[in-house]
């Protein structure tokens, strides 16, 4: 067989798998009962913030504890914005990701200069600040008692009001950026991401200019992060401050490291784990925290490429018949 | 203006040792300028801070006619000036064409948010990097690596793509540190072409290195000893001088 | 403001400060000998309270023996943290990042495993002196935080007695700054690392039984002692035990003056934002070298 028509041959292939997984997405819902596509429309939620932690720790070394605040954010703005201000949903959306880039920025600028786990504890940091001031700006956020009455998001006179509707306004959102980070990835700057990854001095050299690509991609972060939180405020229709404290912030760390940081579709597989394993352990009772935290301890020990990375090491392997395990590399 | 590079008066200090002491030189434009100099001559050190990695404690840097002593390295690049490492530092989990695409980046406008939306013109400029860096990838005998990690190349093929990566941003100056040193004697003599065929295309380069064999391709040479430059001439002169005779086999 | 309510935040930072004093205390201890952040020291205070109050409350034990019972806990915490959860990540060349998320990871399994035992509730735990008080121009202090303050401040003497003039302790500080070396001299650079941790568990264990007194034992509230001993540790140079205790004070006090003069509500907001300005601006602590080396 050619080399052209090996490559065709894998098209085709790759075409197809698109095709069924895209059927079976489309499917799943009438096969499920209401909780458990209540749990893939959240799968779709932490996919989407979860993605911003994933490529920032991934493609940029920047862990980031503060999701949960930007989340946190975009929930509130559009909340507030719907239900006191009576603006229209859209707006709101837009604005909480708006303002979650202005802070982004304006805090990024100062912190990302540290590294390591200086940086790290300042993000941890930056999600404890945000979630007092959830507390205390009681006049915007409603303190302990929350917002209720968020109106549910309408499109061409149909409502997604039920689990069932949501999980077709979700997940199309969730797979849009998937495809805008993958193209981020491929790009030019996703090229100079890795390279200042790898050798920040020759990057620097090279003209890409570290400090604010980093500030950028935060940025980026942050306002998805955003948006993710507003669709949850507009699913759940009632949010209060527990919603977005330091277990949120842990649990989107977990959906990157779990999901492999270098692998921009494990987010999913990271997701659906977080998602869907509480709701599987809550019968056990408190101890899902727990369980938690081990799944991270465990994940950061053995399983340093996350789900994303543990596949593809074993596609390679299984593709090279098991002769040489190479290490996946970015994408 | 045919001076490129003019190193005013610059001097260093780590602490209270005095690696330069009141360094000056020219580099003119379409020149090859090499620096000569034993171990501990403060070479790397002038290099960092012609680069922008250093600021000096004294002195100026004028690039291109304008004073770049307080700019930064990403700053000079733009201007125009690139360099290597003594150890070469590719990007080793891209593969070699990435790793062209990547010196490719000051020549693209487009930043994280058309790439995050996938506008046509990263495509058109991606498209343009990957013309230009298999263009590099031919010149420079990459060919076999084109789509392997860098970090899984020997030592010299790596120094090569440095240099590629180098030169494919365009510099107006190329400023190579030890760009021999781990080479092979064949390589060497591949890289002697290849620097005389870019110096004959326009490039400027300024040459650090103590391999006096490579200096045969330089027009002027500046030889530093101690922070300071003992001698400054042509190739035949400097091997002529008992200064510099002296210092290198006094070490 | 007046010249009691003064002196009261005055006292009352000072006490804070010098818990989280403490809790830096165990990071630079543990910093100093390993070179790694134990983003679980807080939560090794906690378990030593937890164990503290199980065995005085729950089970009877005279005072002074759950005292003791809670700070040999900090220290085995301390061992097992290493054994458990370091050495493995060591092992498989894990960054400084895994490193940080490994410890991040064991502070949650400590808070949501106190959590299944104990509840959301908090639980007090009787201090020294019980809760005698003493006065100080109007103000009041508790007898406990003073034998907090003189116990902190022996530990610290401890500490530097034991680095310096004790052969474990300079084969630690040689194990940490220069492993290959050490190894050289038959100095079993993993034991070293376990005897660090298990020394600044004990520190933590310490602060937890010093601590729980003064504030009810609550399953989230290491974190924020973390946080806030990390603080204290940076201020004070980060591998420095009296500078841990000295950034602490420090910290302590601006934070208490902040919430008599802005707001309760908002004194984390406050400790967070200046853990991150310390950070930015003064990452070798106060006293530490500035400007970069050469090379």
């Amino acid at each position: 067989m050619t080399a052209l028509a090996r490559s065709a041959t894998a098209h085709l292939w790759t075409g197809m798998l698109m095709v069924a997984v895209l059927l079976v997405w489309v499917a799943l819902p009438w096969f499920l009962s209401r909780s458990a596509i209540d749990i893939l429309v959240f799968t779709g939620i932490y996919t989407i913030a979860g993605l911003g932690v994933s490529f920032l720790l991934g493609q940029c070394g920047i862990v980031s504890l503060a999701q949960s605040g930007f989340y946190g954010i975009g929930a509130y703005a559009t909340a507030y914005g719907t239900t006191v201000l009576g603006l229209p949903i859209p707006v709101c959306i837009v604005l909480g990701m708006l303002v979650s880039a202005v802070i982004a920025a304006a805090v990024g600028v100062p912190v990302l200069r540290l590294s390591g786990h200086f940086l790290a504890l300042a993000t941890l940091a930056l999600a404890i600040i945000a979630h007092v001031l959830f507390l205390e700006l009681e006049w915007i956020t409603g303190g302990t008692l929350g917002i209720g009455g968020i109106p549910r998001i309408s499109l061409f006179g149909f409502t997604f009001a039920t689990p069932f509707r949501f999980y077709y306004l979700v997940w199309p959102s969730a797979f849009a950026l998937l495809l805008a980070y993958s193209l981020l990835l491929r790009s030019r700057t996703g090229i100079a991401l890795r390279a200042m990854r790898d050798a920040p001095a020759a990057a620097a050299v090279a003209g890409i200019p570290i400090a604010s690509l980093k500030v950028r991609i935060f940025v980026l972060s942050a306002a998805v992060g955003a948006f993710a939180g507003s669709l949850f405020a507009h699913y759940v229709s009632f949010i209060s401050v527990d919603s977005f404290a330091i277990d949120r912030a842990i649990g989107f760390l977990l959906i990157a490291v779990l999901g492999g940081v270098r692998s921009i579709p494990g987010t999913i597989a990271g997701a659906l784990f977080v998602t869907a394993a509480p709701n599987y352990l809550s019968r056990l009772g408190d101890i899902h925290p727990l369980l938690f935290a081990l799944a991270l301890i465990v994940a950061v020990i053995f399983l340093p490429g996350g789900f994303g990375g543990f596949m593809a090491n074993l596609g390679a392997k299984l593709s090279s018949g098991g002769r040489r395990p190479s290490a996946p590399a970015g994408g | 203006m045919s001076a490129l590079l003019e190193v005013r008066e610059v001097s260093h200090r780590f602490g209270g040792l005095h690696v330069l002491k009141g360094v000056s030189f020219t580099v003119e434009a379409g020149s090859v300028t090499g620096l000569i100099g034993p171990n501990g001559a403060g070479k790397s050190t002038l290099f960092n801070i012609i680069s922008g990695f250093l600021t000096p404690s004294v002195g100026r840097i004028v690039l291109l006619g304008e004073d770049a002593t307080r700019l930064g390295i990403q700053h000079r690049s733009r201007m125009g000036l690139q360099r290597t490492f003594q150890t070469p530092q590719v990007f080793r989990d891209l593969t070699v064409r990435e790793n062209l695409v990547a010196g490719c980046h000051r020549h693209g406008r487009t930043g994280v948010l058309e790439a995050f939306l996938g506008l046509p013109q990263v495509r058109r400029e991606m498209r343009d990097a990957a013309i230009v860096a298999d263009a590099a990838i031919e010149r420079f005998d990459l060919g076999p690596y084109r789509d392997v990690p860098a970090g899984e190349l020997p030592a010299g093929r790596q120094r090569m793509v440095e240099l590629a990566r180098a030169v494919v941003a365009e510099p107006k100056l190329l400023c190579l540190d030890e760009p021999s040193s781990g080479l092979s004697t064949a390589e060497v003599q591949i890289l002697m072409q290849v620097l005389r065929r870019l110096n004959e295309e326009g490039m400027t380069i300024l040459l650090v290195s103590h391999d006096m064999e490579l200096m045969e391709i330089t027009s002027k040479m500046h030889a530093l000893c101690f922070g300071e430059i003992i001698a400054s001439g042509s190739l035949d002169a400097m091997r002529a001088s008992p200064r510099v005779r002296e210092a290198y086999l006094g070490t | 403001m007046t010249f009691t309510l003064l002196i009261q935040s005055i006292l009352a930072g000072l006490t804070n400060g010098f818990v989280y004093g403490l809790i830096g205390l165990g990071i630079a201890v543990a910093f100093r000998g390993a070179r790694i952040i134990n983003a679980m020291q807080g939560d090794v205070a906690l378990i030593g309270a937890v164990m503290a109050y199980s065995a005085s409350v729950s089970f009877g034990l005279p005072m002074p023996v759950g005292f003791v019972i809670g700070v040999v806990a900090g220290g085995l915490t301390g061992f097992l943290v290493d054994r458990l959860m370091i050495r493995p990540t060591l092992k498989r060349r894990g960054s400084e990042d895994s490193l940080l998320l490994v410890t991040l990871g064991g502070a949650f399994a400590v808070s949501a495993a106190v959590l299944l035992y104990f509840g959301r509730d908090s639980y007090p735990i009787p201090g020294i002196g019980g809760n005698d008080i003493v006065d100080v121009f109007d103000a009041s202090m508790r007898v406990h935080a003073i034998w907090l303050i003189v116990i902190s401040l022996a530990v610290v003497a401890a500490l530097r007695w034991f680095y310096a003039k004790t052969l474990v302790g300079q084969a630690l500080l040689a194990a940490s700054i220069d492993p290959e070396g050490a190894l050289t001299l038959g100095i079993n650079v993993g034991r070293m690392r376990a005897l660090t941790f298990g020394l600044g568990g004990l520190v933590g264990g310490l602060a937890g039984v010093l601590v729980a007194p003064l504030i009810n034992i609550q399953y989230e509230m290491g974190l924020l002692l973390t946080l806030k001993g990390f603080a204290a540790a940076i201020l004070g140079g980060l591998s420095s035990p009296f500078g841990a205790i000295f950034g602490g004070v420090l910290l302590g006090l601006v934070e208490s003056l902040a919430v008599v003069t802005i707001s309760s509500g908002y004194k984390d907001v406050v400790s967070m934002t200046l853990l991150i300005a310390i950070m930015i601006v003064l990452p070798q602590g106060l006293f530490g070298r500035r400007g970069r080396l050469g090379g």
